[in-house]
Formats: structure tokens, C-alpha cells, sequence
């Protein structure tokens, strides 16, 4: 919108009295709370306005079929993109919170029957933008879809969706009954299963421009289907002109887009939900790199941008530039992981009194202060610290393992091993006795490893050379090396000890985990023996047992979560903080941010 | 002068050639690979093993690069697996946009250059001459980054006279939309090869002005201006001609650069998204295309010496 448009908007507004503004603040303020909370100083809310969202550097939005494959799957594409289109059946976060979002969900909370066998999901009252009703076929089509395409499903894990299906059952046009075939705790397959479902419409059953499929109803045509959506999805010039992804039922609808990722959103006419958009249009624009949107923050030509960590210094002068910072906190631990089956140090690993150790030499709260500025979290188990949640339990977030130097010396003197500060620290009692080094330890094995870490992160780097000096105060020496982010997550694969690619022993890329779509934070999927993402192959009967019972039996989470808080499957560091955020005062509505990384700019509104 | 040109064009595609198998080796030496670039770290080793097979890396290289060429000469650059797009779509959206910031970029330094070298010959050796290469050596030495920052800390931070970000069009008709917010990718380019070739063109100038044509002409009463514009001019301006082919790899790494730091959605961005993705196809194509452009460029600039300098004949 021009300046001239907007005055005149402004003049109209004024014209039309108070009713319409405070109505306007009213619906602003209550009607979003999906994300109720405001960003910078309140101000009469002012209908309209482009704003304009800066991506996260490199990040590029470039996929626009909700049923991802992994090689698509990424915030940017599926929480930030397709999301502000294709609304998930139920979406999470709220108030800053991982947890279900009931107002900004299309279908009512699940209801589970059958001793937890069942589940019974009623959608409410949603329309596509060509006018049809989302009802409970296009979530069949999208289970339908699953069936059949599960391979090509990003997040499909075996066992899991829709594996444990053992069938559903359309009650009426609105109301859809999945059976699985055990029972599920509720928690659990709200957050981790049904969150990831999308309602697909019918006007994408096909399997051509002119020929109509049968996905919605049929598990056997839907590869075919498949083929054709998958198709046209590979067709990025088409994105904001094809009929086909111009049906939406969510809040927004793409009204131009490059292949860099820059996206235009206009508001969709028919939105059925809760919050309609109150900005005339929404864009998200795509940065090379963190210099690249710092300048253009810095001269206030952006809405919503960031801060890189380490620009903190210019908080102030952004602030006097209009912005106000507030930290984006995502849902996610940090760690790093040691590698159990490495032949040579797999061994040391293994031992809970040396996790132990190490995890004691790590000061979080230092690193968080001295290093992240205060921009990080904690992490002290498989359930995030912060943001607040549900999830998290008083003895993990105790801290289990608070930062001791002499501690970490205690428990290695106590196993059998002779501590030489600044040198390397020996085994002098070997064998499998209480005070002894452990199994598979020899005597004269000394605690020395090599630690790959990502480059590039000024922040990691510090931590780790932190914690090799701290390490060295008890004799373990960390070999410590820099590589790409690439090579680093490549090369930390789960491995047995005769293979090759066994002999990394520590690595570090940096990130973590962030339960973006697994919002039940019960570490199935990194530290489950066998998992996929349990790169450095931690194996524990227990851990295992309980992350089962954590699927299957409601209020379970506890115990699994403080086992791995104290049996440490990796090594925790703290979770910097996902973005700092900078947003413009007169642009309301944009936090809290969520930490499942969803975005919902229909309530954000600009401020006079 | 035929011959000339068809050993220049065979040599040419030596080149190109020798480049791609270059950056072929490099860019598969690299370490991490393009599946986990791409997939992450989440992606399970099951899906990072189908990506491997479905884009063909798990072959022998020798294998991969046969592909590589054949399509090559069939005129298909590849398929980004980042963009879901043909590379040479891709380069053919980004391209003329790269092109069209290179080619303001270096009108803008030709048109403030000549001018500026033939005055300092000119006036060599006084305040003016001084000041001039004074201010050529900085830029010149100034990391286009570097010069793009402070360009943006001044006019759009400061100032607030002009954007700080390059125009976010999809087309260069898009693009000059936009005029303003192009004027500091432009200049940040042309600063620093008016730097360089102010400097040629004063020592061009300088020798030609010392040669016995332009004595002899105004010992015969040729008037100044004439001496300037036919005689000084277009003899001085020849080495410009070279420097212009010579200069465009480095040119086209500073647009690389200079994109990134105006957030201009040109070939340098292509590049830069692609390097950080593992994009092979991309990366390579757009290699291709710029070996290309710099020995056709190269060619080029021989063939116009030629065509300015009739004394310059090629056999």
C-alpha cells in the first residue's frame, strides 16, 4: 500500500469514529490468541499495511506441497510457508508455549475412546477458498496419501503413522475415527502423530490438470496422485499463479513468489478461522546472509528481522532505529554426542561415571552469560528447559549435573584412574569392579579424544575451548578440530565399531534437536537404540523401555525424561536462542513467538 | 584473421572444458556431501541414502561426469534439487540481472575513467593528479564489501537518502522499477574498477601524450580538442579494451559479493545460495557460465584491440 493510500486509509478511519478502531483493537487484541500478545508499545491499530518478514540468512522457502519429502522439509518451507496456506489439523504453540493451540486448530480437540485405542477427531467449521467445506475426507485423503506415499513423508518413522493404524472411519462429513493397533497415550499421539497431518482438499484429487483421482477414497490411486501433486509442486514458477495451490483454508494465500524465496502473501477473501488478516500483505523476504539483513534492519526498511548473536552490541542503536528485540526461543535441547561403538574410546563412553564427568565440567550458566550473552538455555535432559511447558520435570530441570570441577576429579578417581591435570589421565585400575575404570577399559588408556566441531559459529567455538581447558584441569584432553557444518553432521553417523566410519568419538554440529514436529519431548528419535537420529548409538534397555512406555501409557513422561537427564545419552549444552528478534514498534501482534517456529501474521497489525 | 578466431574458439572451449573437470573434482572432494547439505541433520540415513541414489552420487565420478558432459553438450546444465527448477532456468532468471548490474557498473567506472585518466595526464603530477590517485588507491584497495558497508552505513543508515538493500524483482524489468536502490550495488562495483581503470588510462595517456603524432600535431597547429578526442583518445583508450575482458573474473566475483551484500537476487546470490546448499548442478552450471563469459570476454577484448589499433594486425 502507498503512503497516499495509507493516509487516506488513516483519514478514514478517523472519520468512522471510535467504534470501528476500538473495534478493530478489540479483535486485535483478543481475536489472535494464537499469538495474543503484542510486540511494542500499543497504539490505535490501523487496518492494513505490508509487512514484511525477514528470513532467516540463506533459508528459502522453495516447496509448496503440505505432504513434504525430506528433501524439502525444512521451518522454512512447511512452519513459515506452506502453514499460512494449508493449515495442519492441529497446530502448536501458544503463548510461547509448545502445546496445542485450540483456537488456531481446524478440528476440536482429539477425544479418545477405547482405552486410548481410538480417537475421534470433528473439525469445525473451515472452508477451502474455493468455497467447499474441510471436512473429515480431506483428512482421509491425507492419511490416504500417507498409506501409500509413507516413504515419501519427510517425518514417517517405522512403526509410527500410519503403521499403527489399523484402520479409520468417516462418522459424518465432519467427524473422521482413527483405530490404532495398541493403545496411545494421548499426549503423545496428539503431539507427535495427529500434529502432523494436514487436511488436504479435494480439488488437488487428481492425477492430471483434467483428470480427477481417487486418493480421498482410495489408498491404491493415490501414488498417482502423488505423482501429479509432487509434480507441479517441482514447478516453482507456477507457485502464486497455479489454480491448483491457490486453494487454501488457511489465512493466507501466495500472490507472488521468486525462486530466491522472496513470497508474497495477499489475505484469503474466504478465510473461515478465527483471525483474519488485518495487514493488507505479508512478505517474506529472503537474506544471502546475517550482514545482509543487518544493514537493511539498521535502516529500518524491515518489519520483523533479527539480530545475529553476535551484533548484539547494536541492540541500542537498532532500538533508536524503532525496533524493539525480543528472543525467539524454540522448543529444542542442545547437545553434543559421544560415540558409544567407537572402537577405540566407545568403551570410556560407556561409562555413566565419566558422562558424568564431563557433563560436570561443562558451566552452562557461564557459557550462557559470558559467551551466548544471555541469549541461550540450558539444556539438562530430553525435554527443553525453556520456553516454559508442560514437559518439563523438577529434577531435570534441577540441573543433575551442575558444573564442579572437582566432582568431575572425584568420580574419575573413584573409577580407577589416576588424574593428571594438564596431561592425560590414566587408568590405573582396570576392571569391572564398583572402583574400577569399566568393562573393555585397559590399563593405561588415557583420556584423550578428538572433538569435531562446527565452524563458522564464533559461539561454539568459544564453548568448546572452553570446555577443553576446563577438561584439562582433570586430565582429559580434547583434541580439538573445525570443519564445515556438512562435514561435521556427516560425519557423526550411528555406526557399529568394525565399520569405518566408527571412528569419530566426539562431534558437535552445533544445533541440537528441536522437537519442530515432535512436540512430545520424550527423545524417542534421538536417543531410542536403533533410532535414526541417535547418532552416537546410545543404548539403554531402560531408556528404551520407558521412551515405549512414554508412547503407549499417559503420565509416563517423568520417568523417561529423568532417566536420560541422569543416564546422559549425550553430552548437554546450552540451546541458544533460535533468533533475536527485532521487531518494529508500530507493528503489534507478533509476540510471543512460537516456539514450534509457526508464524501467524494474520495477527499482527500496524499501529498508528 | 579467421584462423585466429578459430584458434581462439577451440582454445576457448579448452578452457571451459579444463574448468568444469576443475570444479568437478572440487566440488565432489568437498566435504559432507550434498545429501546432508541438503537434508540436514534429522534426515535419517535411509533418506539421505535416497538422495544419494536418486541424484546419481553414489556412481563412480568418472561416471557422474560423463553425465555431466553429455547433457552439457545437449544443452542441459542440470537440475537444482534446491530450487526444483533446471539450472538453466535459474540462470536464465538470474543472469540478465547479474548482467545488467555488471554492465551499469561498468559504464558508470568507463564513463567516469577516461575522463578522469586523460585529466590527470593531463594535469599530472599536480594537487589535482594527486588527490585523484590518492582517492584510486583507496578504493582500490577497498574489499568491495567493505567499500558496499560503509556505502550503506552512509546513505541509508545515516542518511537515509537511499535504500539499503538492491531492488527484490523477479525480472530486470522489475528491477528498474526501482532505480534508486540500485544506485549503491552500482556504485559499490564501479568505485573500485574506476580505481583501476582511471589509473590505466593516466599512464596510457601519459605515454601517448609524450609520442611524436601528438607533437607533431600540435606542431601543426591542430587545434587541443582535436588532439584530445581523435588522437589521445582513441589510442589511449586501447588498453582499456583488454582491461575490460582481463577484468571481468574478477568483476564477476565482486558482483558475487557485492549481491550478497545488497541482498541482490542476481547470479551472485544463485552462486552463494548454492555453495551454501551443496547445490552441484547449480554450482556447476553457473561455473560453466562464467569460464564462458570470461573467455569469450577474453576473446573479445583481442578482437577489438585489433579492430581499434590498426597497427594490430593477428595472423
Amino acid at each position: 500500500m502507498s503512503i497516499r493510500a495509507r493516509r487516506r486509509l488513516r483519514r478514514l478511519l478517523s472519520a468512522a469514529s471510535g467504534i470501528a478502531a476500538g473495534a478493530l483493537l478489540v479483535a486485535a487484541c483478543s481475536g489472535g490468541s494464537g499469538n495474543s500478545g503484542t510486540g511494542g508499545k500499543p497504539g490505535t491499530p490501523v487496518s492494513g499495511g505490508v509487512a514484511t518478514f525477514a528470513l532467516p540468512a540463506g533459508a528459502t522457502p522453495d516447496w509448496i506441497f503440505p505432504f513434504i519429502d525430506s528433501a524439502h522439509s525444512s521451518i522454512d518451507n512447511r512452519n513459515q510457508f506452506e502453514y499460512l496456506m494449508y493449515r495442519p489439523l492441529y497446530w502448536f504453540g501458544q503463548n510461547g508455549q509448545p502445546v496445542l493451540n485450540d483456537e488456531l486448530s481446524l478440528a476440536d480437540p482429539p477425544v479418545y475412546g477405547n482405552g486410548d485405542k481410538t480417537v475421534t477427531i470433528t473439525l469445525k467449521n473451515y472452508r477451502w477458498s474455493n468455497g467447499e467445506a474441510v471436512t473429515a475426507q480431506d483428512v482421509a485423503f491425507w492419511l490416504n496419501m500417507l498409506t501409500a506415499e509413507k516413504q515419501n513423508w519427510a517425518y514417517y518413522v517405522p512403526g509410527g503413522l500410519p503403521d499403527n493404524l489399523s484402520g479409520y472411519k468417516i462418522d459424518s462429513q465432519s467427524t473422521i475415527t482413527l483405530s490404532f493397533k495398541s493403545a496411545y497415550n494421548p499426549d503423545y499421539f496428539t503431539a507427535n502423530e495427529l500434529s502432523q497431518i494436514t487436511p488436504l482438499p479435494m480439488a488437488w484429487d487428481k492425477t492430471s490438470a483434467s483428470t480427477a483421482g481417487s486418493c480421498a477414497t482410495t489408498v491404491s490411486s493415490c501414488p498417482a496422485v502423488w505423482q501429479y501433486l509432487y509434480s507441479q509442486a517441482k514447478q516453482v514458477s507456477t507457485y502464486a499463479t497455479s489454480p491448483l495451490w491457490q486453494v487454501v483454508d488457511g489465512p493466507w494465500r501466495l500472490a507472488g513468489y521468486q525462486t530466491t524465496g522472496y513470497s508474497a502473501f495477499k489475505p484469503n477473501p474466504k478465510y473461515s478461522g478465527p483471525v483474519k488478516p488485518k495487514l493488507s500483505e505479508f512478505i517474506e523476504e529472503p537474506f544471502t546472509t546475517e550482514s545482509a539483513e543487518l544493514n537493511v534492519l539498521r535502516s529500518g526498511q524491515i518489519s520483523v528481522g533479527y539480530l545475529p548473536v553476535t551484533d548484539i552490541s547494536q541492540e541500542q542503536l537498532i532500538a533508536g532505529s524503532g525496533y524493539s528485540l525480543s528472543p525467539w526461543l524454540d522448543a529444542g535441547i542442545n547437545y553434543f554426542p559421544e560415540n558409544f561403538n567407537n572402537p577405540t574410546v566407545g568403551p570410556i563412553f560407556r561409562q555413566l561415571y565419566f558422562r558424568q564427568a564431563l557433563q560436570h565440567l561443562i558451566n552452562q550458566p557461564e557459557y550462557i552469560s559470558k559467551i551466548w550473552q544471555g541469549y541461550a538455555t540450558p539444556t539438562y535432559g530430553p525435554v527443553p528447559v525453556d520456553p516454559p511447558n508442560p514437559y518439563i520435570d523438577s529434577y531435570e530441570k534441577a540441573n543433575p549435573y551442575p558444573f564442579s570441577v572437582s566432582a568431575a576429579r572425584q568420580l574419575l578417581t573413584s573409577h580407577g584412574w589416576t588424574v593428571r591435570p594438564n596431561g592425560a589421565t590414566t587408568c590405573t585400575s582396570p576392571g569391572t569392579g564398583s572402583s574400577d575404570c569399566g568393562a573393555g577399559i585397559a590399563a593405561g588408556a588415557k583420556l584423550s579424544f578428538s572433538l569435531l566441531y562446527a565452524s563458522g559459529i564464533t559461539e561454539v567455538s568459544q564453548e568448546m575451548q572452553a570446555l577443553q581447558s576446563t577438561a584439562s584441569q582433570v586430565g582429559i584432553v580434547l583434541n580439538l578440530s573445525q570443519a564445515p557444518f556438512d562435514q561435521v553432521i556427516s560425519n557423526s553417523v550411528p555406526c557399529k565399531p568394525s565399520q569405518a566410519s566408527c571412528s569419530w568419538q566426539l562431534d558437535n554440529w552445533g544445533g541440537g534437536w528441536s522437537y519442530s514436529m515432535d512436540h512430545f519431548p520424550n527423545g524417542d528419535l534421538i536417543f531410542g537404540t536403533g533410532a535414526g537420529d541417535n547418532f552416537g548409538s546410545y543404548s539403554s534397555a531402560t531408556a528404551d523401555s520407558l521412551i515405549t512406555a512414554t508412547d503407549h501409557e499417559t503420565g509416563t513422561l517423568p520417568a523417561d525424561e529423568n532417566y536420560l537427564a541422569a543416564n546422559l545419552p549425550a553430552v548437554f549444552m546450552p540451546k541458544a536462542d533460535y533468533q533475536l528478534t527485532e521487531v518494529q514498534n508500530k507493528l503489534q501482534g507478533v509476540t510471543p513467538q512460537e516456539p514450534t517456529f509457526n508464524i501467524a501474521p494474520e495477527s499482527w497489525y500496524f499501529t498508528k | 584473421m579467421g584462423a585466429y578466431l578459430a584458434g581462439r574458439v577451440a582454445q576457448a572451449i579448452a578452457v571451459v572444458f579444463g574448468v568444469t573437470i576443475i570444479v568437478f573434482i572440487i566440488l565432489h572432494a568437498l566435504p559432507g556431501g550434498p545429501a546432508r547439505g541438503m537434508l540436514g541433520p534429522e534426515a535419517s540415513a535411509q533418506q539421505v541414502q535416497q538422495f544419494i541414489v536418486a541424484n546419481g552420487y553414489n556412481k563412480p565420478l568418472v561416471v557422474q561426469y560423463g553425465r555431466f558432459l553429455d547433457q552439457l553438450v545437449h544443452g542441459n546444465l542440470g537440475y537444482s534439487y534446491q530450487y526444483n527448477q533446471t539450472v538453466l532456468s535459474l540462470l536464465g532468471q538470474d543472469l540478465p540481472k547479474s548482467a545488467l548490474l555488471l554492465g551499469l557498473s561498468y559504464l558508470v567506472a568507463l564513463v567516469i575513467a577516461i575522463p578522469l585518466g586523460i585529466l590527470q595526464a593531463l594535469r599530472r603530477n599536480s594537487v589535482v593528479d594527486y588527490v585523484v590517485t590518492g582517492a584510486s588507491f583507496i578504493a582500490y584497495s577497498m574489499p568491495s564489501f567493505w567499500l558496499g558497508i560503509l556505502l550503506i552505513l552512509g546513505f541509508a543508515v545515516s542518511w537515509r537518502l537511499l535504500p539499503a538493500e538492491a531492488p527484490q524483482g523477479a525480472t530486470v524489468a522489475a528491477v528498474l522499477h526501482d532505480p534508486l536502490a540500485m544506485v549503491l550495488p552500482v556504485m559499490t562495483l564501479a568505485l573500485v574498477t574506476i580505481a583501476a581503470f582511471s589509473r590505466f588510462m593516466r599512464s596510457s595517456a601519459i605515454e601517448n601524450l609524450l609520442q611524436d603524432y601528438i607533437r607533431t600535431a600540435r606542431a601543426m597547429g591542430v587545434p587541443e580538442r582535436t588532439i584530445l578526442f581523435r588522437h589521445l583518445f582513441r589510442n589511449s583508450v586501447i588498453p582499456i579494451i583488454t582491461l575490460i575482458g582481463l577484468s571481468l573474473p574478477v568483476t564477476i566475483s565482486g558482483a558475487v559479493i557485492t549481491e550478497s551484500v545488497f541482498n541482490y537476487p542476481g547470479m551472485g546470490l544463485l552462486i552463494w545460495n548454492a555453495a551454501t546448499s551443496h547445490d552441484f548442478p547449480v554450482l556447476l552450471g553457473s561455473t560453466v557460465v562464467v569460464a564462458t563469459a570470461t573467455v569469450v570476454g577474453s576473446m573479445l577484448a583481442d578482437v577489438l584491440y585489433a579492430v581499434a589499433d590498426p597497427r594490430v594486425r593477428l595472423s
